[in-house]
């Protein structure tokens, strides 16, 4: 049974493959395609926890299976990256809570989003999101698990832009995507430091590392896996993505934001307990990330009025509170929160389209103590500043160095190389005609003539061709042959007169009277 | 020489053109003269010397044209396509007895001439000439394919072109230093006739500067000849023994004597700064004469050079920077100069000045990877300017401009110029794939071997040439089309022939250059072991 482990991760991936190359051939497009659409998919992800049901129950009988492997993905030198899995304790019941939330979101999705346009992608993204987060709590070692973190990086992006041809969604889903890639490249870091330091990314060789590394270099692997984890789980500072990433449909809400990828770095925090429990630092900057994330959402949660900001506002909350747990070294209770939050959430996101029906009172008003402190009331409103704060330190000062250095490019590089910019584009509908028809003879500012060049080099190359072309004409062309043609001619007139000189009586006798003298 | 006067004799007795054929084969199968030094002279087929027929063949075809009534144009024009044709088949044939594996001369004919003076009638080609007839006789065939619009004096026209082809083969198989000065000077003849009667506005001036120049770089080698003649013991003007003689000499007679022949053959290759003939010449020429010119007559002086360079190997190795240093300026002059040029004519010539560049810098090299390049870009430029030529004379000839401003667009209108006129470009710029590429990779390799990281140099070089490549190819071919330019006719199907052959053989040499290089290997090997000697010590 534990030979088909790999598959758990396949089948909602090949799913995905399955349903994207039926959309570009033309196979499920349309409401006809809907039905084979949902069954590829559900179909997959029920294949995929059954699976996992199974080893769930080999496991109870037996014990969990631990770390398995097959086989080599990359080798190079002396590193070398298995294929492997860790099915220990966590990992199982993370993956047993991740297929099972998957299954029941697809299951939903399937009435929730009929007839609507995107369906078969929908369905597509859904499944690659889970492969991607199946990846991510079941691989057996770093890069693997970075492999789903950005798939699922990736497909939240592909979700929160679900509806593409709004404006609000594509800006939110870039700016979801890019807080992302932050913690991304403290995940890289982490993958980096391992392989150096560590030799290998294999979950328990990291895990054991603590008694071969020095406190700084284990303190240093560990603070980059947090960051990649404060930045997925969206904790403070990196908080504001989530809110915008509500953009997408309302299940992908539920499993992406509710329920899985916002635990997903948790999980790591709970995977990586050890290297954590080594770093007190570390596990002072966990309680102060979660206990603000947790005050943040709280504060924040407050005063939101429409139901999927107030419900996001609390996961934060809720999340912060694992991060916070996991800081005071309660890494099993947190991880027992965390199951229970991300199904706890996952139901409350799927019903909120309908829980309106249900409320019989009308929402409760701000509490009277938040009211009365204006300033608060204020900074909650505000979410604290966050966004702004994010734009003012790091979105403008970027575009600024954009505008810079593409001013720079255009200034001085593009004149250096002499690229022609903008000139040689048709400046007008009337000069396309005439050039269509063949009247003009060539765009103004296409090329120079002949002999001619832009640029630094060009003009250098101009200048050298101009000389050696005055050095040809004037030396080589007219010195050389005119030059000849000309001495040719003075030299035959000069050999003329002298001839003539010659045959006059005067010179003849003169010419035989020193011949005379020189014979004598 | 002999028996070209045998054969002025015979003309006078005999009266149909048949006859005198037959007569004259008989005569040459008959006599068998000679005396053999070499044991591969058994290899002459029915005891015939196949050079000497090769040699004779243009010869018959400008004869019987001479018999032809000039009104007959069009029988004469098949007379010379058959003449030149069964060149090209007769020297193309020669590749089935060639054994490219052995060292030395092969096909070697010798008949004493003037016994006193030690001059000899003898013949005889290796790996190096071999390939430079088999490219003549291609490009004269091709040159007589595009020669379809010349329309006056059609008789004299092909006569000359016929002889010229004569007297070319003649220097590539010379094995007498009198029998190649000779012939190198008798090519003179037809081309200042061919350049004066036939071609553009400034044609006598052209064909005047073009001789004497070419006389005036002949003395300095007359003399070089006569002194290294005089200072061998052997006093024999074969090439063989002069050789032998010159290598005994001290190193600076040496290099006089090879600073003469550098001017001789420098003037034709061409090499900067005695290239003024050239641009004048190749503009004013009629196209298939510049064809001839670019693709033939220029290698005839790096061929020249070579031979040369293997009588005095210490005179080449301590000129050896002087020459570098004239092949890379050359390499970049002519580059620029063809980059300022608006008549396509003249860019093809400066091209012409550049790319004989990249030979004298293989020929430089001394070693065998810089020789090889430079043998093949002998026949890759050949080829490139040959179908240069060819496609702007036939351009040419339907617009009337050689002006680069007045064309554009001509990809829409005539595909099949814009498509062989673009590869011949590209070859130029000794793109992979194309035998430019070879010969300029070989040449690189042995410059890198002789000078190391000063090669980067060439770069220049290649890049000046993709400037004004890619330029002339868009200028061209792209942008608007001309209202003038839209009703050009593309290539006909004798044109078409013309440019595929040398395309084909653009190409093929550029993918499989293996045949050609074992051809030549042996006797470069030989040519560079020559230098290896000297330079080891």
């Amino acid at each position: 049974m534990h030979k088909l482990v790999w598959l758990i991760p396949l089948l909602p991936l090949l799913a995905a493959t399955v349903i994207g190359i039926g959309y570009l051939t033309g196979l499920n497009r349309g409401e006809a395609g809907e039905k084979q659409t949902r069954r590829i998919a559900v179909g997959a992800a029920a294949l995929s926890l059954l699976l996992v049901l199974l080893i769930d129950g080999i496991a109870l009988l037996e014990g969990v299976p631990g770390q398995l492997q097959f086989g080599t993905w990359l080798h190079s030198g002396e590193y070398a990256i298995k294929l492997s899995f860790t099915l220990d304790a966590l990992g199982l019941s993370m993956t047993t809570l991740v297929a099972l939330l998957s299954v029941l979101t697809l299951r939903f999705s399937v009435n929730y989003m009929h007839r609507e346009a995107g369906y078969q992608r929908f369905f597509m993204v859904l499944s690659l999101f889970m492969a991607a987060m199946l990846l991510i709590v079941m691989a057996g070692n770093a890069l693997l698990a970075f492999v789903g973190w950005e798939l699922a990086g990736v497909s939240s992006y592909l979700l929160i832009n679900y509806a593409f041809d709004r404006t609000t969604a594509t800006i939110n889903a870039t700016r979801a995507f890019v807080t992302n890639r932050i913690g991304d490249a403290g995940f890289i870091i982490a993958i980096a430091l391992s392989l150096f330091w560590v030799n290998s990314v294999e979950w328990p060789a990291v895990l054991s590392c603590t008694s071969t590394l020095e406190k700084l270099q284990v303190g240093l692997i560990a603070a980059a896996f947090l960051l990649a984890a404060l930045a997925k789980s969206a904790q403070v500072p990196f908080s504001p993505w989530i809110t915008r990433a509500l953009e997408g449909p309302t299940p992908s809400s539920a499993i992406f934001y509710g329920a899985l990828m916002v635990h997903a770095g948790a999980y790591l925090v709970i995977r990586l307990a050890p290297l954590f429990e080594q770093v007190p630092v570390l596990m002072l900057a966990l309680v102060l990330f979660g206990g603000g994330t947790a005050v943040y959402g709280f504060l924040a949660g407050l005063v939101q009025t429409d139901i999927k900001s107030g419900l996001i506002f609390s996961t934060l909350g809720q999340v912060g509170l694992i991060f916070l747990e996991c800081g005071l070294g309660w890494f099993t209770f947190a991880a027992w929160h965390l199951a229970a939050h991300a199904a706890w959430r996952a139901y409350q996101f799927l019903s909120a389209p309908a829980l309106m029906h249900f409320m019989g009172r009308p929402a409760r008003p701000v509490p009277r103590w938040l009211a009365r402190k204006r300033w608060l009331y204020t900074a909650c409103l505000q979410r604290f500043w966050l966004d702004s704060l994010a734009d003012w330190l790091l979105v403008r000062p970027t575009r600024a160095l954009a505008r810079d250095t593409q001013a720079f490019d255009q200034q001085v590089v593009n004149r250096l190389v002499g690229l022609p910019g903008s000139a040689s584009a048709v400046s007008s509908l009337a000069q396309w005609e005439s050039i269509k028809h063949g009247q003009a003879s060539r765009i103004v500012g296409d090329s120079g003539d002949i002999g001619q060049a832009r640029g630094a080099v060009g003009q250098l190359m101009e200048a050298v061709a101009t000389l050696l072309h005055w050095f040809e004409e004037h030396l080589v062309l007219k010195g050389g042959d005119e030059g000849i043609f000309n001495l040719v001619q003075r030299l035959g007139k000069g050999l003329i007169k002298i001839e003539s000189l010659l045959s006059e009586p005067r010179y003849l006798i003169l010419l035989i009277v020193i011949t005379f003298i020189v014979i004598l | 020489m002999l028996h070209f006067a045998g054969y002025f004799v015979g003309l006078n007795v005999e009266t149909g053109p048949l006859r005198i054929i037959l007569a004259a084969t008989a005569w040459c199968t008959l006599r068998n003269p000679g005396i053999t030094r070499s044991p591969r002279n058994k290899r002459s087929l029915f005891g015939m010397h196949l050079l000497t027929s090769l040699l004779l063949i243009p010869v018959f075809g400008a004869l019987l044209i001479a018999l032809l009534p000039g009104q007959q144009v069009r029988l004469i024009r098949t007379v010379a396509l058959a003449a030149g044709a069964a060149a090209l088949l007769f020297s193309w044939g020669l590749l089935i007895l060639f054994e490219p594996g052995t060292t030395g001369l092969q096909f070697v004919e010798v008949t004493p001439w003037n016994p006193r003076l030690g001059t000899s009638y003898s013949l005889g080609i290796d790996g190096i000439s071999f390939p430079m007839v088999l490219l003549a006789t291609l490009l004269t065939f091709i040159a007589i394919l595009a020669s379809a619009n010349i329309r006056d004096r059609t008789k004299w026209y092909y006569m000359l072109v016929l002889l010229l082809e004569a007297a070319m083969l003649g220097v590539f198989m010379a094995q007498d230093w009198t029998l190649f000065y000779l012939l190198w000077e008798l090519t003179l003849v037809p081309l200042f006739f061919l350049i004066g009667g036939w071609g553009g506005k400034r044609r006598h001036q052209a064909a005047l500067n073009f001789v004497l120049y070419t006389m005036g770089g002949s003395v300095f080698m007359l003399i070089s000849l006569l002194v290294l003649f005089d200072t061998t013991p052997g006093h024999s003007f074969a090439m063989d023994t002069m050789t032998s003689g010159a290598r005994a000499l001290p190193v600076y007679t040496q290099v006089m004597i090879f600073l003469g022949f550098l001017i001789g053959f420098g003037v034709k290759m061409p090499i900067f700064p005695i290239h003024g003939w050239l641009p004048l010449a190749h503009v004013e020429a009629p196209s298939p004469i510049s064809i001839l010119l670019s693709g033939i007559l220029l290698k005839m002086g790096s061929y020249g050079l070579i031979r040369a360079a293997f009588m005095l190997p210490e005179a080449m190795v301590a000129l050896q920077p002087l020459l570098a240093g004239l092949a890379l300026f050359s390499l970049i002059y002519g580059g620029l100069l063809a980059w300022r040029q608006t008549d396509l004519k003249a860019m093809i010539a400066y091209s012409s000045v550049s790319h004989m560049g990249i030979v004298l810098l293989g020929i430089a090299t001394l070693n065998i990877a810089g020789l090889t390049g430079a043998v093949m870009q002998m026949i890759a430029h050949g080829l490139v300017a040959g179908s240069l030529f060819l496609l702007i004379g036939l351009l040419y000839e339907r617009t009337h401009t050689r002006d680069i401003n007045d064309y554009s667009s001509l990809m829409q209108v005539t595909p099949r110029f814009a498509f062989f006129t673009s590869l011949a470009l590209l070859a130029g710029m000794a793109i992979p794939g194309t035998a430019g590429f070879i010969a300029e990779l070989h040449a690189i390799i042995g410059g890198f071997e002789a000078w190391g990281w000063m090669i980067l140099l060439i770069s220049v070089g290649m890049m000046v040439t993709a400037a004004y490549s890619v330029r002339t190819i868009g200028r061209l071919f792209t942008g608007p089309v001309h209202s003038r330019m839209r009703d050009l006719k593309d290539l006909q199907p004798v044109e078409l022939t013309a440019a595929g052959v040398l395309a084909t053989g653009i190409i093929l040499l550029g993918i499989a250059p293996q045949p050609v290089l074992e051809l030549m290997a042996e006797s470069i090997a030989q040519l560079s072991a020559a230098f290896t000697g000297i330079q080891g010590s």
